[in-house]
């Protein structure tokens, strides 16, 4: 996978470089528009990063620029505006994604792997998640850890899934809440790490080795360890 | 006027104005009345004296025989007929006139032509010193009123002519009545003219008080109207409003420098932290793993400052752009609760939701939920362990209205008024001030209003409406 990141920043740029590369992709980058124009052009990369606020082209416009020459590729846009404009809402109905600064790392990736699937040929559904010997079936909406039924309430379960489905990536506080509770919001309080003791106090019971493990500043990673 | 009348300026004035009117008045009043009473003894005495000399012209002229006393009688008669007809309230004529001529040489009685007898009237006379030809007043035994008397030598003869004052006394008293009658109109009209304008005045005074003192707790882009002319109160408008541009634009100046700080930090912030993160996933040692996280963990609290600084910046600059739906705000809240419920439960506090279903508003629903989490955040940061929550969700009147009420402390009374301003916090805060004005500018910008205050049992009320819509 290689990906191109356009970006002004060059201390931003530097540590997504260093970041993604150590995510196993391979990163071009430049640090304005008409560079990532012909770059992008090359038609060699799988998903673009483009900021915003470009010096010399608005981000918006330079894709825009890159559909009408026949690029497909996927884009993910860093923004450093907190309420999002329409363009950039229409973009990620069409299959874009956006993420506004500054962002946790993890989500980053998240979303990448998410554009890059889209694009991918998709991947039949499964109706029964494993991690080590915890197993999920999503349509009796049933957890078992081992031989034992889990209790748990509907709410505990979609947060099982989700940290099922992201099974050895970290995922932060913030996709937690927006994928489960479908909300964006920025909680400055303990809110989802209640209901990550919660679920760990029924998932990971003592004797067996723990599941959920929490990444301090980042988020939790379900994981066998 | 919301406060009693005794306690306005206007009041005072106009008494302190009408009073003083008063006093004018009735001396100018008083004045009057001296120069007409004058007035009508002068034309009464003129009366006198003119007729005393006819009647000592025909006593002279006159014969002294038979019908001597008859002749003088008629004339002095026919004198008293010129005055006007005075009758008493019986309708019986009065006898304001006498004659009398004393002869005392003669030896007889006196020629007397007037009430009673002319014996009572004498002894009065001769108890007083007269000058001839000039009228005197004199009291007799027997009758309330004065008499104005004129005497005319003739010979060695004295005539005399009296007449009564009771007539020009009522004319007097008549007149009296009818001036203060009228003094008391003209002082109830100046008390009322006084009082008008001094309210007017005053109420131009009154609506600056107000105006500023709406601008000072709200808004500061508010100006007070500028009369045309350049009195006194137009002067104080126009001062206070070059007062309020100076305190605005600092203010303008110091939310521009915060806000262009805050973004700037923004930048810097994303590479720090994404490197600390990436950094992160490779450290093999746990120790460094753990300080690597607290800095992580410092860097989003100072994130989640900025990031809100910045939304209620760009959100009292208007620029807040609403992706309005159809929400069902009973949806909405029964999730909040939901999503907040275990982390209230940990710290041992009750929470109670009574939502009415389906109140449907037209908002932003992301800004809505971050709205309704802050005041959540707001109740778990601010109580002490175990208290109750209640929230109650009611469509009333058109609008939704959101109750959240505490039984905890309540508000710091430091901060009541001025919650919603940014950076204002109670003394034991740990938050930054921001979440109240957060929440005041989202629901502003929807056209709604939040207000805040302490249940008089104790605990916090926090009351958010919202324009309803009407579900088909």
């Amino acid at each position: 996978m290689r990906l191109l990141v356009i970006e002004d920043d060059q201390a931003i740029q530097g540590f997504l470089r260093r970041a993604l590369v150590e995510a196993g992709y391979q990163v071009d980058t430049t640090s304005n528009a008409k560079a990532g124009e012909l770059k992008a052009l090359e038609g060699i990369h799988d998903a673009f990063i483009v900021d915003l606020g470009l010096p010399d082209m608005d981000g918006l416009d330079l894709i825009a620029r890159c559909r009408a020459q026949g690029s497909q590729v996927p884009v993910l846009i860093l923004s450093a505006r907190r309420s999002v404009d329409e363009r950039v809402r229409g973009l990620e109905q069409g299959g874009d994604d956006y993420l506004t600064k500054p962002f946790a790392l993890a989500e980053l990736l998240a979303r990448l792997r998410n554009l890059l699937r889209r694009t991918s040929t998709p991947q039949k559904e499964s109706v029964r998640l494993h991690v080590a010997d915890l197993e999920l079936d999503l349509l009796r909406h049933e957890a078992r850890r081992g031989d034992q039924i889990l209790q748990l309430t509907p709410q505990e379960f979609s947060l099982l899934e989700y940290l099922c489905r992201n099974a050895g990536r970290v995922v932060t506080r913030t996709m937690i809440l927006d994928h489960v509770w479908r909300m964006r919001i920025d909680p400055a309080t303990n809110v989802v790490d209640v209901h990550i003791y919660r679920l760990r106090s029924k998932v990971d019971s003592n004797a067996i080795p723990p599941l959920i493990h929490t990444i301090r500043g980042v988020g939790y990673v379900l994981k066998h360890a | 006027m919301p406060r009693i009348l005794r306690a306005t300026a206007a009041w005072r004035i106009s008494i302190w104005t009408t009073l003083a009117f008063a006093a004018g008045t009735a001396l100018a009043f008083y004045i009057v009345y001296l120069f007409v009473a004058q007035g009508i003894q002068d034309h009464s005495d003129s009366w006198l004296k003119g007729e005393a000399q006819v009647l000592a012209q025909v006593s002279a002229n006159t014969p002294r025989d038979r019908i001597y006393n008859r002749i003088i009688g008629e004339v002095a008669e026919l004198a008293a007929r010129e005055l006007p007809d005075e009758r008493n309230k019986q309708g019986q004529k009065l006898n304001s006139v006498f004659f009398l001529e004393d002869d005392p040489g003669s030896g007889g009685s006196p020629l007397w032509i007037g009430p009673g007898s002319a014996d009572t009237f004498l002894s009065a006379i001769h108890g007083i010193h007269l000058i001839p030809g000039i009228p005197k007043s004199l009291t007799v035994n027997g009758y309330p009123t004065a008499f104005r008397l004129v005497a005319q030598p003739e010979n060695n003869r004295t005539i005399y002519l009296g007449l009564s004052t009771r007539g020009n006394l009522r004319l007097l008293h008549i007149m009296t009545r009818r001036l203060f009658l009228l003094w008391g109109g003209t002082v109830l009209l100046g008390f009322l003219i006084s009082y008008a304008s001094a309210y007017r005045t005053l109420l131009r005074v009154e609506r600056i008080t107000e105006t500023v003192g709406r601008i000072g707790s709200k808004d500061l882009g508010e100006r007070l109207p500028e009369p045309a002319n350049s009195d006194e109160i137009s002067r104080l408008a126009k001062t206070f409003n070059r007062m309020l541009d100076r305190i605005q634009s600092s203010v303008i100046e110091l939310r521009t420098v915060t806000d262009a700080v805050a973004h700037d930090m923004k930048s810097p912030i994303t590479s720090i932290r994404g490197t600390l993160e990436s950094t992160l996933s490779s450290e093999p040692d746990e120790h460094w793993r753990d300080s690597i996280g607290e800095a992580i963990e410092g860097l989003d609290r100072l994130l989640y400052l900025l990031n809100t600084t910045l939304d209620v910046a760009e959100g009292q600059a208007g620029a807040l752009s609403l992706d309005r739906t159809a929400v069902d705000l009973s949806a909405v809240v029964k999730q909040l609760v939901d999503l907040y419920q275990p982390a209230m439960a940990e710290r041992h506090h009750e929470l109670a939701l009574d939502a009415e279903s389906r109140v449907v508003v037209d908002a932003d629903l992301s800004l809505l939920h971050r709205v309704i989490s802050n005041l959540l955040e707001n109740e778990l940061a601010h109580l002490p362990a175990g208290c109750r929550i209640a929230i109650r969700l009611r469509s009333h009147e058109g609008s939704a209205e959101l109750i959240i009420e505490d039984n905890g402390p309540g508000f710091p009374p430091e901060i009541i008024s001025r919650a919603f301003e940014r950076f204002v916090k109670g003394k034991d805060s740990q938050g930054h001030g921001l979440g109240l004005a957060f929440v005041d500018t989202v629901v502003q910008a929807h056209g709604g209003v939040v207000t805040i205050s302490d249940r008089p049992e104790g605990g916090a009320v926090v009351t958010l409406s919202l324009p309803a819509l009407q579900v088909v």
